[in-house]
């Protein structure tokens, strides 16, 4: 690590939050017991794609201590977070096995549940859609009649009409021509998986009422209060300002709580009963299929590269699953357009990105936002390459490693501050996991142990005003109030950003109070928290608001120590005069007035304000794609050291390694932690998760009993190193950090068991019935 | 949350829990024997299966019983698998139950719960069925001792509505024999089998038994005679042993058909290379 002189930035700080949650002291959403609440149980689909020809309700309303019964015909309006697609309860057809088609509200919950079990659906079934290339088709029958009627909420969304491509993200650059003319060798290949899930500990849940005054009350498990304040308004037509979301700590999210779902239904249940507050909370099989899942992707990549191992021309043909409705679907077909090459130099690229209906769960943003899936296309296709060219895959990657003075595929001009160091990434990877070129050994037992490896990159899809803002206040003690709307989803955002201020201020860690909770009444306006962006943007804000504190603690200061503001320094809870330490005056005597010996007051309150904007975003060209979507990438590189059985094509993770340019790391125990959960669910992900469908859409592992995750007995063990080239206008030179220890997991571990089976496999989960059907010739 | 009102009792006795379970039937209603709980809550909650009433035999003695006499190792029907894994009385029921779900759920079922499961696996019947053992069963007519094979038709254990098991007996001479047995899954070792094969030394010769290739446990004594076919080479054995299977392995999410017969020939090569070793 950097060996700066700081005091807590770069410091093994204990989280803030870790005794409460080791404990189990921690109040989630759903640990408020409330009285008068009302509980809403949903009747769901259990076809993939039909009309709705009638919903009886009669049974169910007869059951005593129903309250109401909706149906999408109280809201037949769609909504989305970029395509407003989809109705919030299935109106006049569903899409999905497990979409909602009724909400009973009940006294309890058993009656709730038990009244939506006795409503009866009349279905008339329609042809089922699977897989998004044969979705795309032009003859394929359509999932959305109206596409093309439907709002766009943000900019960039290509739809097209009369079929069932919610996104078409196309990159041009360079001259493919001319790349493929000086390539001397070509690889091509197709790639697949289908869509899988977050699986958060905590399942969604929402409670939601509106006062007499119509005011909305909403509490939820969500990774953006404001998002949800954002999206009621717009849908229900209601007064931001009307809107109140408090969310407490959350626990877990992995991008499932960044979209907009429960609150919707919520506050049509509680319209529906006079305003009186209802409670939704997701079962497990609700969470895992009817909220939004991972989605899935089937690509086609061709690189071409010179004798020497040059890249020289790369074209990609993506069609993303993003299951019923687009959602954030539509977004990650754009990210995986906008860094398609991975980190790499290419100078001539071509990719058409779909975004795709097809009849499964609808998808929406998962860790790593559609770079898991073009990494996997991407570093799979490099070990291809690597083998052709007969150039160990190591060096091939540094020899096309992108650097400062490159371009993006959206020709986004690189620098050394809005780009990480990827070679050094690669170079310190190398020695990390002792890679020699010779990856594949044979065990005494017949075992075979083989190292995979995969570079990753990624920028944050942030809108172009994401802004973030922090308020300090003090207290009589001298402590200070940390208030921002960031939110605690585990990451241990809430250490990092008193560890930044503890900093500013030079002030001990224990005399900062970061509130857990955010509320959209008292807090200052966040985007959500998603992207690996809060670091940087709460980050930014908070050091803004520090700086105003101290602007004002140097004036009250200076009138207290009779000198100018400039003679004037802040630390250890002190102002004190720069040149005379011994000069000082205690914050506490100035926070809230400082008073004379004769009594008098003067200054007032000290507080800070201040908050960060993303700068300089613009929207991409729709034939090029030429355009800035993020402020910068975050890269790495990462290894998979596996021990595979030929005999029965089962094996055992045995390494996993991260090397993260993380440009200043504010708390190096807690980004160990960051990389080595998202190894885990990059892996659990590779491996084993994913849904699986009958050829009627409908889930058939839609419960933790079937739907396969990595046991802590089966984790492998981790090595995490970091590099630091500093992010220049990040806190601290800080640059995001939470979502990229998943990003090259799959593509690292298909790469070391394609060595070891001598296979090259492209599909995910990569299990062993997967490599036993690839290595005996058969195909799907 | 289980949506439906139930009632429940926890009688003490096994003639206790039939006159209940007469009476509440007298009544018209729908009667469930109750174990460990985990397929009744899960399935209840998932709205798959419905009660009126649940009579929990734990509380029986006779059902709490594990000792071994001098004949016959006795285990009662309401032990759970972890008791009998920490015991270990039979190592290859140890062997075998140990594999199933995690420990928390061990801790509650009953190997009673396990033989009568509604899922096709029952893997904790294999032991049993190899060691040819007697279920101890609860009728109106007093307690009737069974051979399991004989209860165990074509796909699972057939008692009158009314019956229950109140122990499992197996001869002590035979819960030491060599054994060997294997569990395969899609991937984590926490799953459902793809197969689960059991095969115990029954004197001269190798039985075994399999679940996870059909919708049920499965033992057939053509197979074992193949098996034991010492003048044939062991992938010989093993071919043949495919061509007796009965009928077609199955195809499901978990693995297809295929899949299911290659691990099936792995796995018994893998088993006969462990156990003739011992035998020869």
């Amino acid at each position: 690590m950097n060996q700066k002189n700081f005091t807590y930035v770069g410091k093994d700080i204990q989280r803030v939050d870790i005794e409460d949650k080791a404990y189990g002291r921690v109040k989630y959403t759903d640990d408020v017991m409330e009285p008068g609440v009302l509980i809403a149980a949903l009747h769901t689909s259990t076809h993939a794609h039909a009309k709705i020809k009638n919903i009886n309700l009669e049974k169910a309303a007869q059951v005593s201590g129903v309250h109401a019964i909706i149906t999408g015909e109280d809201f037949p309006y769609p909504v989305g977070p970029m395509l407003a697609d989809r109705p919030p309860i299935a109106y006049e057809k569903v899409r999905y096995f497990g979409e909602p088609i009724a909400v009973v509200v009940a006294d309890k919950e058993h009656l709730a549940k038990y009244a939506a079990s006795l409503i009866e659906v009349q279905y008339e079934p329609l042809p089922i859609l699977q897989s998004p290339r044969e979705a795309a088709k032009k003859d394929a029958s359509l999932i959305h009649e109206h596409l093309g009627k439907y709002t766009t909420m943000v900019e960039g969304v290509h739809a097209i009409p009369k079929t069932n491509i919610a996104n078409l993200t196309k990159i041009r650059k360079g001259n493919m021509e001319k790349g493929w003319e000086e390539s001397d060798i070509t690889i091509e290949a197709n790639f697949s998986f289908g869509p899988a899930d977050h699986v958060a500990l905590e399942t969604r849940v929402v409670r939601a009422e509106i006062l007499h005054d119509g005011r909305v009350m909403i509490y939820s498990s969500t990774q953006g209060p404001f998002y949800v304040q954002k999206m009621l308004s717009e849908f229900f037509n209601i007064d931001a300002g009307k809107i109140s979301v408090q969310t407490p700590l959350v626990g877990g999210a992995f991008g499932g709580k960044g979209c907009v779902q429960l609150e919707f239904t919520a506050f049509l249940a509680s319209r529906a009963v006079g305003g009186r507050m209802v409670r939704l909370v997701n079962t497990r099989e609700e969470d895992l299929v009817t909220s939004p899942v991972h989605l899935g992707l089937e690509a086609t990549v061709k690189l071409g590269a010179t004798r020497a191992g040059k890249l020289t021309a790369a074209q990609y043909e993506y069609y993303f699953n993003t299951g019923a409705y687009s959602d954030m679907g539509a977004g990650m077909s754009k990210a995986g357009a906008v860094d398609c090459t991975g980190p790499f130099k290419i100078e001539n690229v071509h990719t058409d990105s779909h975004c795709v209906y097809t009849n499964q769960p609808y998808a929406t943003s998962f860790r790593g936002f559609g770079h898991p899936e073009l990494t996997f296309v991407m570093e799979r296709a490099m070990d291809q390459l690597a083998k052709k060219l007969k150039i160990d895959p190591l060096e091939l990657r540094l020899m096309n490693a992108i650097k400062p003075g490159d371009t993006t595929p959206t020709q986004v001009h690189l620098n050394a501050s809005n780009l990480g160091d990827v070679s050094a990434c690669l170079r310190k990877l190398k020695q990390l996991i002792n890679w020699t070129g010779e990856e594949r050994t044979i065990t005494r037992d017949g075992k075979i142990k083989t190292k995979g490896i995969s570079s990753f990159w990624k920028t944050s899809s942030t809108p172009p005003n994401a802004t973030a803002g922090t308020i300090l206040t003090f207290n009589t003690d001298g402590s200070v109030n940390l208030n921002c709307a960031a939110v605690e989803i585990g990451q241990g955002t809430k250490t990092v950003l008193t560890q930044i201020l503890a900093e500013k201020l030079q002030l001990d860690m224990k005399k900062i109070h970061i509130t857990v909770e955010v509320n959209t009444q008292y807090d200052p306006h966040q985007w959500k928290t998603v992207a690996s962006s809060t670091t940087y943007l709460a980050g930014r804000a908070v050091m803004a608001a520090a700086e105003d504190a101290i602007f004002q603690l140097k004036q009250v200061g200076a009138v207290a120590l009779k000198c100018l503001p400039a003679d004037l320094e802040v630390g250890n809870g002190l102002v004190y005069m720069k040149d005379s330490p011994e000069f000082y005056v205690k914050i506490k005597d100035l926070a809230t007035a400082y008073k004379y010996p004769n009594g008098n007051s003067v200054g007032g309150l000290i507080l800070g304000a201040g908050s960060h904007v993303v700068r300089h975003l613009t929207p991409l060209d729709p034939e090029t794609g030429f355009g800035k979507p993020g402020p910068q990438w975050t890269v790495g590189a990462q290894a998979v050291e596996i021990e595979y059985d030929p005999k029965d094509y089962t094996y055992k993770l045995l390494k996993a390694a991260t090397v993260l340019d993380a440009g200043q790391v504010i708390n190096p125990k807690a980004a160990i932690g960051q990389m080595r959960s998202g190894m885990y669910l990059g892996l659990s992900w590779a491996s084993r998760e994913q849904f699986m469908f009958d050829q009627d859409g409908v889930v058939l592992n839609p419960q933790l009993r079937s739907y396969d995750t990595i046991r802590a007995s089966e984790a492998p063990d981790y090595l995490v190193d970091f590099v630091e080239t500093p992010l220049v206008d990040g806190p601290y030179g800080a640059r995001g950090i939470g979502e990229y220890g998943v990003i090259g997991m799959a593509g690292a571990l298909s790469n070391s068991l394609s060595i070891a089976s001598q296979v090259s496999l492209h599909e995910l989960p990569l299990t062993p019935e997967y490599i036993w059907q690839t290595v005996n010739g058969g195909g799907k | 949350m289980i949506h439906f009102d139930f009632e429940y009792v926890k009688p003490s006795s096994a003639e206790e829990a039939l006159q209940l379970f007469e009476q509440f039937t007298a009544n018209g209603k729908k009667v469930m024997y109750y174990g460990g709980g985990t397929e009744f809550i899960s399935r209840a909650r998932m709205n798959e299966i419905m009660t009126d009433v649940v009579i929990d035999l734990k509380a029986i003695p006779a059902c709490n019983v594990l000792e071994e006499n001098t004949e016959e190792l006795v285990i009662g029907a309401t032990k759970t698998l972890t008791d009998l894994v920490e015991t270990n009385f039979f190592p290859l029921l140890s062997s075998v139950i140990r594999l199933i779900a995690t420990r928390t759920e061990r801790n509650k079922i009953t190997i009673g719960g396990n033989l009568m499961s509604n899922l096709p696996y029952k893997e904790g019947i294999l032991p049993f069925l190899l060691a040819d053992s007697k279920l101890a069963i609860a009728t109106k007519k007093g307690i009737k001792k069974e051979k399991i094979t004989t209860v165990f038709e074509e796909d699972k254990i057939r008692l009158k509505e009314e019956e229950f098991i109140v122990q499992i007996l197996t001869d002590k001479k035979v819960v030491n024999q060599a054994f060997f047995n294997e569990k395969k899954t899609k991937q984590s070792k926490v799953n459902y089998p793809i197969l689960t094969l059991a095969a115990l030394q029954m004197e001269e010769n190798i039985k075994v038994a399999f679940s996870g290739l059909y919708e049920f446990p499965f033992h057939s004594k053509e197979i074992d005679k193949q098996v034991n076919d010492h003048k044939t080479s062991f992938d010989k054995r093993v071919e043949k042993v495919i061509k007796l299977l009965p009928a077609s392995i199955i195809d499901d999410m978990h693995a297809s058909s295929k899949y299911r017969q290659f691990v099936l020939k792995s796995s018994l090569v893998k088993m006969l290379e462990n156990m003739e070793a011992v035998s020869s």
